[in-house]
């Protein structure tokens, strides 16, 4: 793992600490519901509002449909039978029984009857007994007695009678209508079949979609005529039919599966009960068929707005990202500008307090040198002294001079970090002089074992720079480079220069192969006083001075380290100094010479 | 050789005491004056060869004492010896002709050099300019 600690701001902040990415999480996962909520809520609620809308009107339609279906088809079969009773009823009214009971004359009328539509089969005139007294038809029915039929008798009864479909003698599904005359106090009957397949196809021809149908069904349940799908003339409904009731009747029927493993699925069902004979007409289709095109709809509708939602939730995100991106930057920049307010705020005050520490202390050790020098000459003049007292003497006050000359150093020290020192703009050609810089301290680091490798990049311009100020700052770098080697018998101190890539200035790149920097001290190498070296070797004060000669040279500075690897310190300068520096240099010289 | 004159003005009076000594050891008379303005009425008794001159006092302070003790047209060098240096009152101090400037603690050794050197300078000083008036 690299650390990388700057004080310029370029990478450290990028990536954020923990805290900060979980408040942007928040941040985006806020705006992205604020949004969602906000959008996507009323869009949903119209969508689903339009959509309910418009089922429930295309419900009523299919009723209203169905309804209109259904009393057509009411109307064709009830008047079918009544245009066949009613022309039976007038041939039983307008001919005799003695007329009618002719083969020819039944024959003729037989054929009158027939040529419209053909819809009898057969014709029959009976007696009072239940006795053929005239058949026309394709059955050799002229000698069976109807006496104890149960259509005799209800027509005996009524005087017209429209039977359910019955096999009677021909065996064959069929339906009479049978109408009474009274001639002359003597009953007779005047009976017809109808044509099954004319009757039938009336309802079995009527399509209703794909799944619908039209049924006509007795009161027993059993099937009028032929349905295309639930079961077969004459066979019983495998549903119940229920009381007559007035009028029409809509419903919704479950979905049912009974004993022949039929499955009916859900069902719309319309259904009526005819006057006469008392039959029960019923459409029904599938739930689903008759809701198709609504369904069908519904899910276009659906499928677009969820396409629109998905839109504009992506829109959202990307807009959202984009957002707290620029958010993020924001932050950073503010960060970054806290950071040097801080850096500089913090040089400050601790500049003005080590500069007033310094000062109070450099009295008080004048007069502890001059004490130890009148010691010193005192104890010159006593010739009696006792010699290992004078030893001992001597070697104390050797120590003295030297722990002051030790205060003096520190305090010397933070005096020159305090002090806005008088810059010089001078050229200075940064090759030549790291070249010096490099000399001078390569006869202290032979002894250490500690080699230097420069790498300058040629022809670079001159800079416009203090001279002092960057031979303090590459001082203090090389030594700290070589202390970091402390502990080992050898070592690499690499400089190298590169121009800068916009031609502005100058990289400059001091790396060492020491003991590198925790990754916890990255951040406060360039504060005042910190040192990680031992009490009395360091004061902590020497990057920070370096950090604002650099800065105020215009430049930057930062630190790479890798623990156990190694340091590169990276500084760039300009090639001209900063505008205040040169500003400030201008009205210094004008006020020393007046 | 007549012993060279010296005024001390510092406000730290064991230093002043202290530097005296050393001072009257090594054959040097020395004055003290604690202050700005008793320097300045050490001026009115004694002519001193070298001002040895605090910046930081009580009162008035080191450069103005300075510029009062230049107005008085004399023959005299000023060391400023002060624990508060900066780069601003050197450059004061040097263009109102202090001859030397120097950061407390300073070594003896260092003090009495730089106090031979202006004490010549101000000897020649003085002599150059007896020898115009004579020439005059």
């Amino acid at each position: 793992m690299q650390d990388r600690a700057t004080l310029n701001g370029d990478t450290a902040e990028k990536n954020g600490n923990p805290q900060q990415k979980i408040q942007y999480g928040k941040l985006f996962r806020r705006f992205i519901l604020l949004t969602v909520v906000c959008s996507l809520v009323p869009l949903l609620l119209v969508g689903w509002g339009i959509n309910i809308h418009y089922t429930r009107f295309a419900k009523s339609r299919l009723i209203n449909s169905l309804q209109t279906q259904l009393a057509d088809h009411r109307k064709i079969v009830e008047l079918f039978l009544l245009e066949r009773t009613s022309r039976l009823s007038l041939i039983a009214q307008t001919h005799s029984r003695d007329y009618l009971s002719s083969m020819l004359n039944l024959d003729t009328v037989f054929e009158i009857l027939n040529r419209q539509d053909g819809s009898y089969t057969d014709l029959g005139v009976i007696d009072a007994g239940g006795r053929h007294l005239a058949y026309i038809g394709p059955y050799d029915l002229m000698d069976k007695n109807y006496k104890n039929e149960f259509w005799f008798k209800k027509v005996m009864e009524k005087g017209i009678f429209i039977s359910d479909m019955f096999m009677g003698f021909r065996k064959v599904p069929h339906f009479i209508i049978a109408v009474l005359r009274i001639e002359k106090e003597k009953k007779w009957i005047l009976r017809a079949t109808i044509d099954t397949k004319v009757f039938s196809s009336l309802v079995e021809s009527v399509q209703v979609g794909k799944s619908g149908e039209i049924l006509l069904l007795n009161r027993q349940g059993v099937f009028q005529a032929a349905p295309r799908f639930s079961g077969e003339i004459m066979g019983k409904a495998p549903f119940p039919v229920g009381e007559i009731q007035k009028g029409v009747r809509i419903y919704v029927s479950e979905s049912i599966t009974n004993e022949k493993t039929q499955r009916f699925p859900r069902q719309i069902i319309a259904q009526t009960w005819l006057a006469e004979p008392r039959w029960l007409l019923m459409i029904r289709q599938d739930y689903a068929e008759a809701l198709n095109e609504v369904n069908h709809a519904n899910k276009v509708t659906l499928i677009f707005l969820h396409l629109s939602a998905l839109v504009i939730l992506i829109a959202t995100i990307v807009v959202t990202h984009h957002m707290i991106a620029v958010i993020k930057k924001r932050d950073l920049e503010m960060d970054y500008l806290n950071r040097q307010f801080m850096q500089a705020s913090k040089l400050a005050s601790i500049g003005e307090l080590s500069a007033g520490v310094a000062h109070e202390i450099n009295n008080p050790l004048a007069i502890i040198l001059t004490e130890r020098q009148i010691l010193l000459d005192v104890a010159g003049q006593l010739s009696d002294l006792n010699p290992d007292f004078k030893i001992q003497f001597l070697d104390s006050m050797e120590q003295i001079d030297s722990q002051i000359q030790r205060c003096k150093r520190i305090t010397h020290n933070l005096l020159r970090f305090s002090r806005r020192t008088h810059s010089v703009i001078e050229t200075v050609d940064i090759n030549e002089f790291i070249g010096e810089v490099v000399e001078l301290m390569e006869r202290e680091a032979r002894t250490s074992g500690i080699k230097f490798f420069t790498d300058l990049e040629e022809n670079l311009p001159v800079l416009r720079s203090d001279p002092s100020q960057l031979q303090q700052v590459l001082l203090n770098m090389i030594t700290n480079a070589m202390d970091a080697h402390d502990g080992t018998s050898y070592g690499n101190i690499r400089i190298h220069t590169r121009s800068d890539k916009n031609k502005e200035g100058v990289n400059i790149g001091i790396s060492d192969s020491g003991l590198g920097i925790a990754p916890e001290n990255l951040a406060k190498i360039f504060d005042p006083f910190f040192t990680t070296k031992a009490v009395g070797k360091g004061t902590g004060l020497g990057l920070s001075i370096c950090y604002s000669i650099i800065k105020r040279l215009g430049g930057n500075i930062s630190v790479k380290s890798e623990a156990g690897e190694g340091t590169e310190f990276t500084m760039f300068l300009p090639f001209e100094p900063p505008l205040e520096l040169k500003e400030s240099i201008m009205t210094k010289t004008k006020g020393e010479m007046p | 050789m007549k012993e060279t004159q010296i005024l001390l003005v510092d406000d730290e009076v064991i230093f002043t005491r202290n530097l005296s000594k050393l001072l009257e050891v090594r054959g040097y008379e020395v004055t003290i004056a604690n202050d700005g303005k008793s320097a300045l009425r050490a001026f009115g008794e004694k002519k001193f060869d070298v001002v040895v001159l605090d910046l930081k006092m009580p009162g008035m302070d080191g450069i103005a004492t300075l510029e009062e003790i230049k107005q008085l047209g004399l023959f005299t060098e000023t060391l400023i010896l002060t624990g508060h240096g900066s780069s601003g009152t050197k450059a004061k101090a040097d263009q109102l002709g202090a001859y030397a400037y120097l950061n407390k603690p300073c070594d003896l050794d260092d003090l009495l050099d730089m106090i031979e050197m202006a004490s010549k300078k101000k000897h020649y000083t003085e002599k150059l300019d007896d020898l115009g008036k004579m020439i005059r």
